[in-house]
């Protein structure tokens, strides 16, 4: 008891005042709970090794890529109300435009979202969740945490998942009568669908990292700052070949800067 | 008319002057954004050529892409910017160790990565000078299936006027930064000792090793 105790108010120590770079380098890791995180990752890393990565490995040996493509797609299409929302609070009308066409176009023509057949006609695929929105709103992310089973994340980013868990219209529909079953298959088969296109990667950072945990970390923060500069910035999804249009500059400046 | 000739002399020593001193401040071999843009696109082809060439044996094939990788890479520059602040504290000795260990480590990684290598291939899109001597390069890479990955390069130009790649950033996640918070803290477990960070270097190399 008191073990867990000690894990909970369990904090990092900050370097002396006199080493100004050591606390650069602390502030700049900004993991003031890292022995507590630490511990968290390490029951995470438990689990997937004996479970989740196991299920993704058998998942990609008994789904051949062009079935797997299919049902990461659907997934993928049955967010859309998810992302057409956050496009809309970032203020990024044009892609919540390309996210109601895909939506339209994928649901009709690509069956039920099982071909994404708006890729191919010019209308890239992009994700927007709550935590992208609240950094384009100006929240910090705060330190950094690691959540049971979530792994990787920080308090804005916590919110934001929990925010969309309540938002999500599909699976408001899903936890009523007696549609619980198929609740709970949409989740097993996100984490498996990721899980597996993970496994090269996670495997990869594994093998060559010194430690896992700050590598991941380190990871997690530069692909999260990445998604919400691309956030801020939804020109280089809008136009794509800007320099390759016959519009004058200034148009083009203009028109990605209203958005 | 010595007034005049003086002039004139005047003027060529001048005219003399400001191209010596033009000449002076550009160097005869300043690369040019297109330059640093074929040297990704080459080296990138180079690694390919080299990983799918069967006709010579795994340790050859071993051989030449350590040869191509630390000629095209700035493994000391990486190196130095992974151990930061530690670079200093270190002796010549533990620099020389960590540097090579280092090297390894990177070329063997890398060749395992290249070993899944499954008919990719890299597109260079553009590139900018974004420092004195440094340049970003834009690619991506394109897949028999799924979206293209982009890749960035970070180039320094040496003084002989070749580059060499100090960093690579693959949707937004750069090597050496991953690298740098991944040592620091593998280092910090082991009471901030250089000698600490260089056993489980070596522990990690002969793993690597043995993973073949």
């Amino acid at each position: 008891m008191a073990a867990v105790a000690a894990l909970l108010v369990g904090c990092a120590t900050p370097p002396p005042d006199d080493d100004p770079e050591a606390k650069a380098e602390f502030e700049q890791v900004n993991d003031p709970l890292e022995p507590t995180n630490r511990v968290i990752f390490s029951a995470n890393e438990g689990i997937d090794t004996y479970f989740l990565r196991p299920l993704a490995v058998g998942y990609r040996t008994a789904v051949p890529s062009f079935g797997r493509d299919r049902i990461s797609d659907m997934i993928d299409n049955l967010k859309s109300p998810i992302y057409f929302a956050n496009d809309l609070l970032q203020g990024n009308f044009t892609l919540a435009g390309a996210t109601l066409e895909r939506f339209a176009l994928n649901t009709s023509f690509g069956v039920f979202g099982l071909m994404d057949v708006a890729e191919p006609m010019g209308i890239p695929g992009h994700q927007s969740d709550f935590g992208q929105t609240m950094a384009v709103w100006g929240i910090d992310d705060g330190p950094y945490l690691v959540l049971p089973l979530f792994g990787p994340s920080n308090p804005r980013d916590a919110v934001g998942m929990l925010a969309e868990s309540y938002a999500d219209p599909l699976d408001y529909y899903l936890q009523t009568g007696g549609r619980h079953w198929a609740y709970w298959t949409r989740m097993g088969v996100t984490a498996i669908s990721k899980r597996e296109a993970y496994l090269d990667a996670l495997d990869d950072v594994k093998r060559t990292s010194l430690d896992y945990y700050s590598a991941m970390r380190s990871l997690y923060r530069q692909r999260r700052s990445a998604e919400i500069n691309g956030a801020k910035n939804p020109s280089q999804y809008v136009v794509p070949s800007a320099n390759m249009s016959a519009l004058p500059a200034n148009v083009l400046t203009e028109d990605t800067e209203r958005q | 008319m010595i007034k005049m000739l003086s002039r004139s002399t005047l003027l060529r020593a001048t005219f003399t002057l400001l191209v010596v001193l033009t000449l002076g401040t550009t160097p005869s071999h300043a690369q040019t954004d297109d330059a640093a843009r074929k040297f990704v696109g080459a080296l990138a082809q180079r690694a390919i050529t080299t990983v799918a060439d069967r006709q010579i044996s795994q340790i050859e094939r071993d051989e030449r892409f350590r040869k191509l990788f630390v000629s095209a890479f700035d493994i000391p520059e990486i190196g130095r910017f992974v151990l930061s602040r530690y670079w200093r504290a270190a002796t010549p000795d533990q620099q020389q160790e960590f540097l090579s260990l280092f090297e390894d480590i990177t070329v063997l990684t890398w060749a395992k990565r290249f070993q899944d290598y499954n008919g990719e291939s890299l597109e260079t899109v553009s590139a900018s000078k974004d420092g004195d001597h440094s340049w970003m390069v834009d690619s991506h890479i394109l897949r028999n299936q799924g979206p293209q990955v982009p890749v960035q390069w970070r180039l320094r130009e040496s003084d002989d006027g070749s580059f060499r790649v100090v960093d690579i950033i693959v949707e937004g996640v750069s090597m050496a930064i991953t690298h740098r918070s991944d040592y620091a803290s593998a280092m910090q477990s082991n009471g901030g000792r250089i000698d600490g960070l260089l056993s489980i270097m070596r522990t990690k190399l002969d793993q690597l090793k043995a993973a073949g």
